[in-house]
């Protein structure tokens, strides 16, 4: 077991290296200059000297390393050859730096990640709370009413947009809701805020920061986990089906075994395997923000960071966190082959 | 079942909602107490860069430019409601300004005594040089600020020089052999050593005068003074000296200029300790006072929100007015939700709203709310804009700019663009700038009204009367053809107009400058590029591109639509952002506009192509080659208005008036008479056609009283009049 790990470790540090170099020539082929870019603000300062202008532009080339292959500059990122006598790439700690907020990198991720990890748990819990029970119950009354009723809405949850999704609960949750409990009582009271993280001014501590930060993240957790539940109930209910139908399932139910423990202990065992790659997709993907989702309720999150950063062409963020998805990801395929083993020893890779 | 749950769930939410998101309710006939408390709305990320926006660049965050405005203060000059520069009689007790045997501007200012920042320590001058002397220091440029602070001033590039206590004798032997290294046999000494910039420890041209006053002296020698606004070079705010220099640090000066003691210089190996500590106290908010009418309560960089409140002992801006409203908060809104948050008390202010179907929505909410909401708006100051290259193509041609600026309907354009909610101007002003309130009786502009007929003679007189065969143009024909073409000099035949052609030959027909018995004929076509998800592009294919109007000219636009760093590649003529190395578009559309009153486009029409990168239009005016701002030694003869216009025989180009206009006007009169005439130059020559001038409209709960913005008076300017309706 420990060496398959080992040897899958070395694997993911060659795809890595293959895929850093791609992304990285695909970048450096954006006709862009961030030397340019950086430049024009010393327009107003070398207003009648053209030459120091210039200077100031080469200057610039040089220290950001633009003057160099990009090749020898990918390999500066790593940390392997210095770039202006200097080694400062990813094996020396250099994240590389973000020329939108003037700071390193590695500075701007720690809130975004909070942010979108706390709204994913959130809503990834919730969601599978409601989705794995629904799924199973679906299926043990397949062609039911009931089941009928339930496909038919999941479809359309599955169908509609997130965003659009999004704009019809801030209309029914924030502003109809809220009209209509104020026309109702005469109390203006903030039901669900439209966007936002926290209520501007407060200074709140401990349990009631944490209300309200849930308070403001109520809606986009509601909007995230309705839009996630068609999807991921149809799968559990089409494997679950497909466990049930399995002749060992035949065997149980002959064998007079009560119909609790034929659904629970046998055929949802047999029907985890392709969850288990659906479910830890999932919990991989909390690292990941939704973009839609952020942007429409202003979160502070990975999403919006990285869309941010790639329409402001800083391409060193955007690097690192597409490198840190594909280590995310890479990571994720070696737990998900482990769970195998563990959710059924016939795949186990030491046998 | 599942209707219990959902229930449940929405029971919960809304128990735990009441529990923290309780706003004050309105209570039958009682007057409800309103908070203290503002909450501003920004579209723009906060940052966090509050103390240097931009660290001395030109791309700050507009939403932390707003914080750094309410937590700076005193400086010796503000701008006023109409953006212009004013002295701060708050700050300032007395200031001077007269000129030293080397033609230079000394501004002497004396600041009043008993100034003090938040914590209550006191505001001296020294607090007033802080910021000039660290920021002109390598030390701040070893912290990657351009540190050119003081660059206006005498003495500025020696006190650059200058890295600490070193044997400068070796610095300048070593300066000395580097260069002789390079250059080889072609060195030259005494050319070298009149260049050589000797490090000195004080900043001439800045002094500390005792503990209330200082001057600056702006150097004429480096082309700071004389110019119309160099007073504004004696706009400096005061810093706490821990915040620029930590401990250890002192200003003084022994008669020769101030200069910085004790360990600002000092290097931790390679770099200097000092300029770690500038680096860290950018980002401070807490650590060191402020000296504006707020201070930093709290910045939350998790939900990128800032509250500040006031500060007490801020004694007021220049017009001497303090604050009154306790807490100011600024939060990240999402423009397209940014209404419902608004109407739902989430904000308080909304700024800078426009576009027709926005601002509709936006009055349509103040309408209903029964005096719960409130507006104001003001006319922009600029404008969206087509913009010319005028050093190839056809769009070189006065005439083919003029044609489109008729043939474009601009009245109908803007009021489409911006719903009704906007304007055409026909020149590059601001109604709210004072120097157009002071000579819009005087002024003589074209009016560009939509005319077909007017177009179709600018293109006649102009010169666009052949066909490709160099015959008369006749109309109604297809092919290459369709369209005029126009003889070109010889000075006009440059490689790049030999080679002109069209792009985006949709239709299968390629117009390009053709030559016929020894004569070459450009044909009237522009190639146009617009940015991709664009309104202005999509509104400008469809009233402009293709349309029978332009047909009838005898004119073709070929439209691109593109990524915003291609368009700036081809404006910049820079291969890296894609740039293929021969212009091929003339024509883009953009947006300009002013911050505030400092009009100066001197250097922007240049002929000398140094200045190429200065360029926006890359416009060189005929009438600067036949009457020169500098003669061919590179002098200039300083003569009023109406001796150059009587010199120049009625033509004065636009870099001549544009280099008058700051370089020899003394008063407000003379520049505003260059400033005229400026304007009515270029609104005959169009560089740029103003497509529409929006307004903006700023919309804002009712319990802010007293809440007047202008273009040049934004929100937070605002709020230091305002009061709360009925605070608590």
């Amino acid at each position: 077991m420990g060496k398959y790990v080992l040897k899958r470790l070395g694997y993911v540090l060659v795809v890595f290296l293959i895929l850093s170099l791609l992304m990285y020539l695909v970048y450096a082929m954006i006709p862009f200059d961030r030397a340019r870019a950086e430049v024009e603000q010393y327009k107003t300062i070398y207003k009648n000297e053209p030459e120091k202008f210039e200077a100031k532009y080469q200057e610039l080339r040089k220290e950001l390393g633009l003057d160099q292959n990009v090749f020898v500059r990918y390999l500066g990122w790593i940390g392997i050859v210095p770039i202006n006598g200097q080694y400062q790439g990813l094996l020396q700690g250099d994240f590389g730096y973000s020329y939108t907020y003037d700071r390193p990198v590695i500075e701007l991720l720690s809130e975004p990640m909070r942010n979108t990890v706390f709204i994913n748990i959130i809503a990834t819990i919730i969601a599978l709370g409601i989705t794995m029970p629904l799924g199973i119950f679906c299926a043990t009354h397949r062609g039911g009413k009931r089941d009928t009723f339930i496909q038919t809405a999941t479809i359309i949850g599955y169908s509609i947009p997130t965003f659009i999704m999004a704009i019809v609960f801030i209309w029914l949750l924030a502003i109809l809701l809220r009209e209509g409990v104020e026309a109702l009582t005469g109390l203006d009271i903030n039901i669900f805020p439209v966007s936002g993280m926290k209520t501007p001014g407060s200074d709140y501590k401990g349990i009631q920061k944490l209300l309200d930060e849930l308070h403001y993240m109520a809606l986009p957790i509601i909007v995230m986990t309705v839009g996630s539940l068609g999807g991921m109930t149809r799968y559990v209910r089409a494997s679950m089906t497909e466990a049930l139908s399995m002749d060992c399932i035949r065997t149980a139910r002959a064998k007079g075994l009560r119909e609790q423990v034929v659904v629970y202990s046998h055929a949802w065992r047999n029907a985890l395997i392709p969850i288990i790659t659906l479910v830890i997709g999932w919990f991989l993907s909390i690292f990941s923000g939704s973009i839609m989702i952020e942007n429409i309720f202003g979160l502070n999150g990975m999403g919006q960071l990285y869309i941010g950063s790639l329409n402001a062409k800083d391409f060193e963020v955007v690097l690192l966190i597409q490198m840190f998805y594909v280590i995310i990801g890479l990571l994720g395929n070696l737990v998900v082959d482990i769970a195998y083993g563990i959710a059924d020893p016939r795949v186990r890779v030491n046998n | 079942m599942t209707k219990k749950i959902l229930s449940l769930v929405l029971a919960v939410l809304m128990a735990a909602s009441l529990f923290v998101g309780c706003a004050p309710a309105e209570q039958g006939g009682e007057t409800v107490k309103n908070e203290n408390k503002v909450i501003v709305g920004s579209t723009t990320d906060l940052s966090g860069d509050f103390r240097f926006p931009g660290w001395g660049g030109s791309s700050a965050g507009a939403a932390d430019q707003d914080v750094n405005k309410l937590t700076v203060g005193y400086s010796t000059m503000e701008t006023n409601q109409g953006g212009a520069y004013v002295w701060n009689n708050t700050a300032v007790k007395s200031h001077t300004e007269t000129e030293d045997a080397d033609g230079n501007l000394v501004i002497t200012i004396e600041i009043n005594e008993g100034l003090k920042f938040s914590d209550g320590s006191d505001i001296k001058a020294v607090n007033y040089l802080a910021y000039i002397l660290a920021f002109s220091s390598p030390v701040v440029q070893s912290a990657e600020h351009p540190g050119k602070a003081g660059q206006a001033m005498v003495g500025y590039e020696s006190f650059n020089a200058y890295v600490g206590d070193v044997d400068y004798d070796q610095v300048k032997a070593d300066a000395k052999a580097a260069a002789q290294e390079e250059a080889g046999d072609a060195f030259d000494e005494a050319k070298w050593e009149a260049a050589y910039v000797a490090p000195t420890k004080e900043f001439a041209g800045v002094r500390l005068l005792g503990d209330y006053k200082f001057s600056l002296t702006i150097s004429a020698a480096k082309g700071y003074y004389p110019y119309y606004f160099a007073n504004t070079y004696g706009a400096v705010s005061p810093y706490h000296m821990g915040f620029i220099f930590g401990e250890g640090v002192e200003i003084k000066d022994d008669g020769n200029g101030a200069y910085l003691t004790g360990n600002w210089y000092d290097k931790s190996g390679d770099t200097y300790a000092k300029g770690e500590h500038v680096k860290e106290a950018r980002y401070d908010v807490s650590k060191y006072p402020f000296s504006g009418a707020y201070v930093i309560k709290e910045w939350d960089k998790g939900t990128k929100q800032a509250t500040l409140e006031i500060n007490p002992n801020f004694a007021g801006n220049f017009e001497g007015q303090k604050p009154s409203i306790k807490t100011i908060v600024y939060t990240k809104i999402v423009q397209e939700t940014q209404l419902d948050q608004f109407k739902t008390g989430q904000v308080d202010i909304l700024s800078g709203i426009t576009g027709g179907a926005d601002t509709k929505a936006a009055l349509a909410e103040v309408d209903a709310s029964n005096g719960k909401f409130a507006e104001v708006h003001y006319q922009r100051a600029g404008y969206g804009k087509l913009q010319f290259e005028c050093d190839f193509g056809p769009t070189m041609f006065n005439s083919v700019r003029q044609a489109v600026a008729y043939v474009l309907n601009t009245a109908e354009f803007a009021s489409a663009f911006t719903g009704g909610y906007g304007t055409v101007i026909y020149g590059p002003y601001s109604p709210d700038f004072a120097m157009w309130t002071a000579v819009k009786d005087d002024i003589t502009l074209v009016d560009y009204s939509f005319s077909v007929e007017n177009a179709k003679q600018a293109l006649i007189d102009g010169g666009w009367i052949y066909n490709s065969k160099g015959e008369a143009f006749v109309e109604g024909q297809t092919g290459v053809d369709a369209v005029r073409y126009k003889k070109l000099t010889a000075a006009e035949a440059t490689d790049v107009n030999k080679a002109f052609a069209s792009v985006e030959n949709t239709d299968g027909v390629e117009y390009k400058t053709v030559e016929v018995n020894g004569e070459y004929y450009m044909p009237l076509v522009i190639n146009w590029f617009g940015t991709t998800n664009n309104d202005v592009t999509d509104m400008l294919a469809a009233r402009l591109v293709g349309t029978d109007n332009v047909k009838a000219l005898g004119m073709v636009i070929r439209s691109t639509v593109g990524d915003f760093d291609k368009l700036l590649g081809e404006i910049y003529r820079e291969p890296s952002y894609g740039y293929g190395g021969t212009p091929t578009y003339g024509m883009f559309n953009l947006a300009t506009g002013w911050n505030n009153a400092v009009y100066d486009y001197s250097w922007n029409w240049s002929l000398d192509p140094a200045y190429f990168d200065y360029s926006v239009n890359k416009l060189y005016d005929e009438y600067d080659v036949a009457f020169p701002y500098y003669d061919a030694e590179g002098n200039h003869t300083k003569l009023s208005y109406a001796d150059a216009v009587t010199a120049s025989g009625d033509k004065l180009g636009m870099d001549y008036l544009s280099m008058a206009m700051v370089y020899d006007a003394a008063t407000v009169e003379e520049y505003n008479q260059w400033w005229m005439a400026y304007i009515e130059r270029w609104n005959e020559l169009m560089p740029d056609i103003p497509l529409y001038s929006n307004y903006y409209y700023d919309v804002y709960n009712a319990k802010i009283e007293n809440f007047k913005t202008s273009p040049f008076w934004s929100p937070v300017d605002a709020l230091l009049y305002c009061t709360i309706k009925n605070a608590a």
